[in-house]
């Protein structure tokens, strides 16, 4: 599957089941990826750290992987071999009055770990 | 007679000669790269007079850099070599791995302009925003002359005011003149006079400027100072004047209301 599609599912999942954060500061969802895992980074526009919120992670085909807690530190770690990111990941950040999304692409798990 | 004839061909010269200004540039492929956009952004640098799009050898730079997160790294061996406006310029593909503001600068080398029988040089920076994050829009980088923005340099809407103090050796320079040019990409614009070409405002007392563009597009900022150095001249030997230019670029988004 390649990102436009993953791109699609995740905004029509977005778009289906939250609405737009409308507040003056934005929610900023972010997710780097190495071999063994993503971390999972969610801080708000004015730079201060997510101390609490759920993180969902969706396959390429928009089935759930896994459901965990931010840290408060405003990040979590999803231990690769416990998902299914062959088509890519989608994770979604959701803090009660605000969401967004991070797109981990097959491209970005194959550029972090050469496979 | 004889002189005056001299005094008034110059004079006919000298006003044929195009008023535009020179400039630095590094454009960026887009100034918002979202998640959608990719993982990177394309810098396109030179030296040129940008309104008419006539193009300037653009030396090997002293000096390429992007900071990050208050963290400075060296670029200058990374960039490539290019023709921009039949010239030599410079592309250079940037991997943006993590959110927030890149700041991307250049000084060049100087640059002899015999018109202006003085030496330019123009420390030239812009902003580049990644994934939704806009921390460190504002960051100063300590050149020996710059524009610090007191608006946030991207995510501006055509006709908004841009801002920004200008300073020289980590100083605001009061009152200092700033020249303003569009990068008249495909020559859509045309100005009805050439002093329409280059536009100039002055800082106030505390070195800040404003301006606000009439349409959509990458728009020049130089302020120009005096530098309190000279540059021997190779052809002459003589010791002549720097003109220090504190150039940033900055995109207005075409409104998209009614």
């Amino acid at each position: 599957m390649d990102r436009q599609v993953i791109r699609v599912l995740a905004l029509a999942s977005l778009v289906t089941t939250a609405p737009f954060g409308a507040a003056a500061h934005q929610l900023i969802v972010f997710a780097s990826v190495d071999c063994e895992g993503v971390t999972v980074e969610a801080k708000f526009s004015n730079g201060r750290v997510v101390q609490k919120g759920e993180v969902r992670v969706f396959d390429g085909n928009n089935a759930l992987q896994s459901t965990l807690e931010l840290q408060s530190d405003g990040t979590a770690n999803v231990p690769l071999d416990t998902v299914d990111h062959s088509g890519g990941l989608v994770i979604e950040v959701d803090t009660g009055g605000h969401d967004n999304y991070w797109i981990v692409t097959p491209e970005d798990i194959a550029r972090k770990c050469g496979s | 007679m004889k002189n005056y004839l001299l005094t008034a061909s110059l004079a006919a010269f000298i006003a044929a000669t195009p008023a535009w200004s020179h400039y630095g540039m590094i454009i960026p492929s887009d100034p918002m790269i979202s998640q959608e956009d990719g993982r990177s952004v394309g810098l396109t640098m030179s030296f040129s007079h940008p309104f008419e799009l006539d193009g300037m050898m653009l030396d090997s730079p002293v000096a390429f850099s992007v900071t990050h997160e208050g963290s400075t790294t060296d670029l200058l061996s990374s960039l490539q070599d290019a023709t921009v406006m039949e010239e030599q310029g410079y592309t250079l593909n940037y991997p943006l791995e993590r959110p927030g503001t890149y700041i991307f600068s250049m000084e060049p080398q100087p640059y002899w302009e015999p018109a202006e029988d003085a030496f330019i040089i123009h420390y030239t920076k812009t902003y580049v925003t990644a994934y939704g994050d806009d921390e460190g829009w504002d960051t100063e980088l300590g050149l020996k002359t710059e524009v610090v923005p007191l608006t946030k340099p991207f995510g501006l809407w055509e006709h908004n005011v841009f801002q920004g103090i200008i300073k020289l050796d980590g100083e605001p320079v009061p009152y200092a003149e700033v020249e303003v040019e569009f990068f008249n990409e495909g020559l859509a614009a045309t100005a009805p006079d050439e002093l329409m070409i280059t536009q100039t405002v002055k800082a106030d007392a505390d070195g800040v400027f404003t301006y606000a563009p009439p349409a959509a597009g990458w728009w020049g900022f130089a302020a120009l100072n005096t530098a309190d150095y000279t540059i021997t001249e190779e052809g002459s030997g003589e010791e002549k004047a720097v003109e220090l230019g504190a150039v940033i670029w900055v995109h207005f988004e075409e409104w998209t209301g009614k």
